[in-house]
């Protein structure tokens, strides 16, 4: 930490902004009992506010008033929600079958086909199981199960930090105790129940072949695990709770937290 | 979401002009920010650090118009710096200000990055966010570039040798 009796440019800075982890105790005190430290540190926090001055004079004569780009936004905000009020309202006046594609590309409603159609085939040969059976994974199966992580553990892991992927042997197994084996794998994800960003483990045990086709799918679950990690980490809710709420009823769950009785 | 127009426009459209973004395609980069922001609050995302939300936002964008740009016309326009109509007591001031400001010009980009965000309030860890870089390469990057500012304005740093 210390250079010459004296702090460094790099520990004062640290210091500044109370992100000096090592020795920062050992540093205050220096910097009340050194003259020459705190008058560097002077400098610096000047020279930072020198410069934000200046960068803030050369470029605020560049602004322009905000009243217009204010109206803009509050315009295109009201035309953003009037279009998904009126899109709401069309999904839920038109017919079943319109609504099942409604704002969905031709190639989605393609795959629905495909996937009801090898539904449908496996059905007739008398096993397996149906897209919309598979929203809710078979509890016997995939209870859902964690891994021993703290709240720090969960709100400090980066995206990198949390591996997702699953092993190709581990989906193939998924596939097979769920008597799937017929079925082509990328009509499903391969699912944590407990998402690793809430502490879920690996196990097959909290893993299940989430179909994409259904109402209630893969994409759907994913939005309901971003918003209890951000309720988390806010410390709105409590992990246990996320943990026992995502892997009882996952589906009561996104209700519950997006206030809604479908998906968006 | 009107508030936190009005509470981060200037701050963002200041580090997007620093990007020496012309100010018409700079507002349009923010409307886009908003929207963005409008888009993440409806799905129920993170409402933590949205002014680091915003930021990082904002730098992707920038960066995406300068690669466009870049493509269209290689020549980026230089920034205009108005003269005080008051030279004889802003003289010295503005000859600072310049001197600060062709010592941050030199810099490389992601040392003016931490400098712009750092002079708009932002925290070590949130530039860091912004930037998708470390803490640690944070505060050396200000360290190279305070040194820097410091040596353009003359302030000593004798005492490390003391």
């Amino acid at each position: 930490m210390l250079h010459s009796d004296h702090l460094t440019d790099r520990d004062i800075i640290l210091l500044v902004d109370g992100e000096l982890r090592s020795g920062a105790r050992a540093a205050r005190e220096h910097l009340e009992a050194c003259w020459s430290c705190r008058s560097r540190m002077a400098e610096i926090q000047g020279a930072i506010t020198d410069f934000a001055r200046a960068y803030r004079e050369s470029l605020d004569v560049q602004l322009s008033p905000a009243a217009g780009p204010r109206a803009l936004l509050k315009a295109q905000l009201e035309t953003d929600v009037v279009r998904n009020v009126e899109h709401e309202a069309a999904v839920q006046t038109s017919p079943w079958w319109n609504r099942l594609f409604a704002g969905q590309s031709i190639s989605i409603a393609a795959s629905l086909m495909v996937a009801c159609l090898v539904v449908f085939a496996i059905f007739a040969r008398g096993g397996g199981w149906r897209a919309g059976d598979l929203a809710i994974p078979r509890n016997s199966l995939t209870p859902g199960e964690t891994r021993n992580v703290t709240i720090d553990d969960v709100c400090g892991a980066t995206q990198g930090d949390t591996a997702r992927t699953v092993p190709v042997s581990l989906r193939k197994q998924v596939f097979r105790e769920y008597g799937i084996n017929d079925m082509r794998p990328n009509a499903y994800e391969v699912d944590y129940l407990i998402t690793p960003e809430l502490g879920g483990s690996s196990s097959i045990r909290n893993l299940w072949p989430q179909p994409y086709s259904a109402v209630w799918n893969a994409h759907v679950k994913d939005e309901l695990e971003d918003r209890l990690h951000g309720l988390v980490c806010a410390g709105q809710v409590d992990l246990a709770t996320a943990q026992r709420e995502i892997s009882r009823d996952w589906i009561g769950a996104y209700k519950k937290y997006f206030h809604t009785d479908k998906p968006f | 979401m009107v508030a936190m127009f009005e509470r981060h426009r200037n701050p963002l459209l200041r580090y997007l002009l620093s990007f020496r973004i012309a100010t018409p395609d700079a507002e349009e980069i923010v409307q886009e920010v908003f929207l963005s922001l409008f888009q993440h609050l409806r799905r129920g995302k993170s409402r933590s650090n949205l002014q680091g939300w915003l930021f990082k936002v904002a730098h992707n964008l920038a960066l995406k118009n300068r690669m466009r740009a870049q493509r269209q016309s290689p020549a980026a326009p230089e920034a205009q710096t108005d003269s005080a109509p008051d030279p004889e007591k802003q003289m010295a001031d503005l000859q600072r200000q310049n001197r600060l400001l062709a010592v941050v010009k030199a810099l490389p980009e992601l040392d003016r990055c931490c400098l712009s965000l750092r002079a708009e309030g932002l925290r070590y860890r949130e530039i860091a966010e912004v930037l998708g870089i470390s803490l640690g390469s944070v505060a050396n990057s200000l360290e190279k570039s305070l040194s820097r500012l410091c040596r353009a304005d003359e302030c000593g740093r004798s005492h490390a040798a003391q």
